[in-house]
């Protein structure tokens, strides 16, 4: 009977230790840059500098947090880009073009981005459509839309300015030296509230079992179709703040933006450490994953790397930190 | 009399070109232990599976104590009463043996929105202590033994509260210690008044374990019997209509077989220790031992499926180097794996393709062109002459029942000629008729002087068919035995042969 | 260890490149482009003529205007002596530009330039003049009267408007029996530019000459006579160059195009900043240059100067 206590607190103190050193581990690719980049340049480690890395990655974070769900339950959303811009165009009709108030503007982007989600998600989940094929053609679909309704030209919010304090005022302006834009500070909540939703909801349970096994699940009682609409559309739902957040930073709505930014944001996730076979993944990952690119970009602009070498950099940079990871979680089992 | 949990009448299944189940009849009393047998593709797991929600009954009724009613989905069947142990677990590897137990009725707190994991842990914990079961709620099913998920899943159906148990299969991946555990557990539930269900090809056991037998054949209901009344080979003869027992005949080992295969000194992480072995010519060499012993990874590592860190391998006397499959096939070394879906199969490809799959180069024509009349000869050769149940050589893997499937890569090794073959639990999940008709095939292959090496966890197989048998347990090799002079006992013993000598606690409690 | 070895790499790069020389970054509105790579040889030129460091980059595709906002705020940050800078949206970028301005680093606009008063000048074409000169020619060469299309590539940037406004404008003003029936917007895009050209041309079957007012426009103009079956009927001009539009123009199946200076453009901007930063005054409007060109001077040393493959 002792030697059972003894193996179970064994058990336990292993599995807290190597979590946290699991934690650790994930982001010392990213301090690695940090340092590296603060070596090389004196002008990196700035806090205006900073700032502005933090504003770089809040879109693409946000985009990559809602993608992560999505991938968690082993599927894959090429949409999110589009749907983004689609958002941002739909909320400048309301505000710009219809003068509404500010507010109306936000509620209108969420909802635009879940209901959008929504229908990929059927598509998925009752229509059986694979997910890759699904949401091309919801990107299609969101870029056309975006072209057509914005008729091919920005649109302004000149005539509301409360619309750039969204992104681009700061609640912490009190703190001179530290100006963090709301962009920024939207991004961190959002990564907060939704590692909550992931652990501790239903909604985050039934999205790893989805993932893990689906058919499990379904014979479990649960609607599993159900399920992966609703994740989808919590996605499309993100994206929607996302289009806030990009819109509030230009002060515009550009109807031919989006192309290229679902890459951005599924690379972030799959360097955070997300499988693509489902399953597993953290919002941390994603978050550190977002970062680690654009800490890698600016740092190359900093360093005045030619933009040609840039991209190969961060290419080779990409493939070394996944494989990093892949081996960190081999030996780790 | 009792009245019967369950009562199926005139039940009536079809899919796509097969009608499953042909006017069924079925009874299940309250605390019996009620076995379904029958061939592969006899109807015994779609019966199973219209109880249980995931297939509707295309025609019949059925009744839960005594009143009609309708499964329209598996959370309907829960709601009666019913859970099922599916063949193939279901579990989600990901999570943790809590969660997966308590999938879709996870404890929940503030109003409802937030898990409550220590709920859920705590409450996991109750049900593991309520059988004896030492599983720590909180560790990833996908990092547990194959028994110990298949106890969890045991756990979660029991969790409903079931007043019917169906088990498909449940003991194909457990060990002797395991089944009686298991069987510890059904004997308990019996008592509760549980009535169980039980599906099994081994024969053995379900001698040791059932009241009531019921026989199926082809989809139809054949006879059920009290396992008081009858006897192993009447069962078997209602099942196939043969009684065939086949058995290795006696091969002269004191003449010089030469050596076709020798194993030195095999080294592979913590899994192997300096295994050795040697394969003769025309034998059929026996692997025995329990779960995790290192018999599959053996032959895995001799085949090239895993690297080795030390050891070399001769075949025929020459030393070879294998570093891939492609390696072994060429030196003549074929390997059936135990996981045939896995491993074994493309399930989504043909038969005809599966059967060439491993040798398609002999198949190959100029430019790289399938000759397609000799794959097809060969297909239909094979199904021919291993018995395999299709409607055709074009019907796609998957929708074969296990032991066809089986049958088909067994097809795929013969073609291509290996003169070694590691068969791995080769008649897992296969029914007794198509067993005899492997068995046979074994033999005719060690006479043909092909050299079989056969995995099995199943003694009574062990030893029927070896001439000798090489006993491993925990990466090394215990012993050796010689047909003739080995017991199921002595196996046992040399299979638990552990190096240390200290016992841990738990082992204690399991020879307690 | 291979961390340590980039990481040198890294440091020495940077340390040769910013030892005391005047550092200029250039911030364009594309990248991958062959107009875009024309400006930056002309930059590089002038970097070397006025022994100044410069980098160039630009976002990958002309609509991410949020990536050349950080492309923007990264070279601030490394406090360069002088900006250059064409804008894609030039709303976003006032905020920096205001940063620039209030820690003295002149700022050079070029190409389309930027919608604001920090820049010291604007080295770019005149475009207003250039698409004036392309309806001289067309004017010329359908001989004074009849039916005229144009397809630019947007309505919002400084180029577009420009472009359609010289054109039509000058049309309106000087050659009043020539009727301009459409005016449409490709996005720059090969195929969406056909696609609407070939309607155009459907609905007025008496067009006499078509207006390309950039690459991507006027091969698409050029696409859709062809697939139309009116070479030699529709007169077409186009702007700027590129392989096809020259081997267009050598064929005869175009009848010519108005060139840019990209090369010059680069290599003013750079003169212009090394200039301010020397205290010269510089003019509100730097003119980079354009040509008209077709079969007769395409191989001239000038023309073939500021043509690009």
């Amino acid at each position: 009977m002792p030697e059972k206590i003894i193996a179970d607190k064994a058990a336990k103190d292993s599995f807290s230790s190597s979590s946290a050193k699991q934690k650790i581990l994930a982001f010392s690719s990213l301090i690695i840059l940090l340092i590296v980049f603060s070596f090389a340049s004196p002008n990196f480690f700035q806090s205006n500098n900073l700032i502005a890395i933090m504003l770089a990655t809040a879109v693409n974070g946000v985009l990559a947090i809602g993608v992560t769900f999505i991938i968690i339950t082993g599927g894959i959303d090429l949409s999110v880009g589009t749907m983004m811009t689609f958002t941002a165009v739909m909320a400048a009709q309301f505000v710009a073009n219809w003068h509404m108030p500010v507010m109306v503007g936000v509620l209108v982007a969420i909802m635009t981005g879940m209901v959008c989600g929504f229908l990929s998600g059927v598509m998925v989940a009752k229509l059986k459509i694979p997910p890759f094929i699904a949401t091309l053609g919801m990107m299609m679909l969101t870029k056309g839309l975006s072209l057509i309704i914005a008729q091919s030209k920005p649109i302004y919010f000149t005539e509301s300015p409360t619309f750039a304090l969204i992104a681009m005022g700061s609640i912490f302006s009190f703190i001179e030296s530290f100006k963090i834009p709301n962009a920024v500070l939207i991004f961190f909540a959002l990564a907060i509230v939704a590692s909550i939703i992931l652990n501790k909801t239903v909604f985050g349970r039934y999205t790893f079992a989805i993932g893990s096994n689906e058919e499990a699940v379904r014979l479990s009682g649960v609607n599993t179709d159900r399920w992966k609409i609703g994740v989808y559309a919590f996605s499309g739902a993100i994206c929607g703040i996302a289009g806030i957040i990009i819109a509030s930073r230009l002060n515009s709505a550009q109807p031919a933006l989006g192309p290229g930014y679902e890459l951005d944001a599924i690379a972030a996730v799959v360097i955070g450490g997300t499988s693509l076979s489902g399953g597993e993944g953290t919002i941390l990952g994603t978050v550190i994953g977002a970062f680690i690119m654009s800490v890698l970009t600016n740092g190359l602009r900093i360093l005045s790397v030619p933009q040609e070498w840039q991209i190969v950099v961060t290419g080779v940079i990409i493939i070394f930190a996944v494989y990093v990871d892949m081996l960190r979680r081999k030996r780790s089992k | 009399m009792a009245e019967p949990l369950i009562s199926v009448r005139n039940l009536n299944k079809s899919f796509p070109g097969v009608h499953a189940l042909k006017d069924v009849h079925f009874d299940l009393y309250p605390g019996e232990v009620h076995t379904l047998v029958g061939e592969n593709g006899a109807g015994k797991s779609t019966l199973m599976k219209v109880l249980a929600g995931v297939y509707q009954k295309d025609s019949g009724e059925i009744l839960i104590n005594g009143k009609p009613v309708e499964i329209p989905n598996p959370r309907a069947a829960q709601r009666l009463g019913i859970s099922i142990i599916h063949q193939e677990l279901n579990l989600m590897n990901h999570l943790t043996a809590a969660q997966n137990i308590f999938i879709g009725r996870e404890p929940k707190k503030y109003l409802g929105l937030f898990l409550d994991e220590k709920q859920l842990n705590s409450k996991t914990q109750d049900l593991f202590g309520l059988l004896k079961m030492d599983i720590d709620p909180r560790v990833k099913i996908g990092e547990l033994t194959i028994a110990k998920q298949q106890m969890t899943e045991i756990v979660k159906a029991l969790s409903y509260n079931a007043k019917v148990l169906i088990m498909d299969e449940p003991t194909a991946a457990l060990n002797e210690i395991e089944i009686e555990e298991l069987f510890g557990i059904i004997r308990h539930l019996r008592s509760q008044g549980v009535g169980i269900i039980y599906i099994s090809h081994r024969m053995d056991e379900l001698f040791r374990i059932s009241d009531r037998i019921t026989v199926m054949r082809d989809g139809q209901y054949i006879d059920t019997l009290k396992v008081s009344d009858t006897n192993l080979d009447h069962v078997i003869s209602l099942m196939v209509g043969r009684k065939i027992y086949e058995s290795a005949p006696q091969i002269d080992l004191a003449v010089n077989r030469p050596v076709v295969l020798k194993v030195n000194g095999l080294n592979q992480g913590k899994t192997l220790k300096n295994v050795s072995f040697e394969a003769r010519k025309g034998e059929i060499l026996g692997f025995a031992g329990l779960m995790g012993a290192g018999r599959t990874e053996t032959a895995r590592a001799v085949f090239g499926a895993d690297p080795i860190d030390s050891g070399e391998i001769l075949v025929n006397g020459n030393k070879v180097t294998i570093r891939h499959p492609s390696d072994a096939v060429r030196h003549g070394i074929g390997y059936l794996s135990e996981d045939r879906k896995r491993y074994g199969l493309a399930v989504g490809m043909d038969i005809e393709t599966n059967i060439a799959l491993a040798s398609m180069q002999s198949f190959t024509g100029f430019g790289g062109f399938i000759n397609i009349k000799a794959t097809r000869k060969a297909g239909t050769d094979m199904i021919q002459k291993l018995s395999i149940r299709t409607p055709s050589l074009s019907q796609k893997a998957k929708y074969l029942s296990g032991g066809n499937q089986q049958k088909v890569v067994v097809a795929k090794w013969l073609i291509r000629n290996c003169d070694i073959l590691f068969f791995d639990e080769p008649t897992r999940g296969i029914d007794v008729g198509a067993k005899q008709e492997i068995y046979k095939l074994l033999n005719e292959l060690a006479e043909a002087g092909k050299t079989v090496i056969m995995i099995s966890s199943e003694l009574p197989e062990i030893l029927r068919m070896s001439h000798r048998i090489v006993v491993m347990c925990e990466g090394r090799v215990t012993g050796e035995l010689l047909a003739s002079e080995a017991t199921q006992e002595k196996i046992m013993k040399l299979a638990t042969q552990r190096e240390s000598m200290v016992k841990t606690a738990q082992e204690r409690n399991q020879y307690a | 260890m291979t961390v340590l070895i980039v990481a040198m790499m890294l440091v020495a790069v940077t340390t040769v490149a910013v030892a005391q020389t005047v550092y200029i970054p250039l911030i364009s509105k594309g990248f991958q482009h062959q107009f875009w790579q024309a400006v930056k040889e002309g930059a590089m030129q002038a970097a070397k003529d006025y022994k100044v460091t410069i980098t160039f980059e630009g976002p990958e595709s002309e609509a991410m205007v949020d990536k050349q906002i950080d492309m923007l705020s990264a070279a601030l940050a490394k406090k360069p002596a002088a900006l250059g800078f064409a804008a894609l949206d030039s709303k976003a970028a006032i905020p920096y530009l205001k940063q620039a301005q209030a820690a003295k680093i002149p700022v050079i606009a070029f190409d389309s330039g930027v919608d604001s008063d920090i820049p010291l000048t604007t080295c770019a074409t005149d475009n207003i003049a250039a698409a004036a000169l392309a309806a001289d020619m067309m004017a010329k060469l359908i001989g004074g009267e009849g039916e005229v299309a144009v397809i630019v590539h947007d309505q919002t940037s400084r180029t577009g408007i420009d472009r359609r406004d010289g054109f039509v404008n000058r049309i309106k003003e000087k050659y009043p029996k020539i009727k301009i029936v459409s005016v449409q917007y490709g996005g720059g895009d090969h195929l969406k530019s056909t696609d609407l050209a070939k309607a155009i041309i459907q609905a007025n079957p008496n067009l006499k000459g078509f207006f390309g007012a950039n690459e991507g426009s006027a091969i698409g103009v050029l696409n859709a006579v062809k697939e139309m079956g009116k070479i030699g009927k529709i007169t077409v001009i186009g702007y700027d160059s590129g392989a096809q539009q020259i081997a267009a123009i050598r064929s005869g199946e175009m009848a010519g195009a108005i060139t840019q200076n990209p090369v010059g453009i680069g290599y003013k901007t750079v003169e212009s900043a090394v200039k301010a930063l020397k205290g010269e005054k510089l003019p509100k409007f730097t003119d980079t240059g354009f040509y008209f060109y077709d079969k007769s001077n395409i191989d001239d040393p000038k023309i073939k100067a500021v043509l690009y493959q």
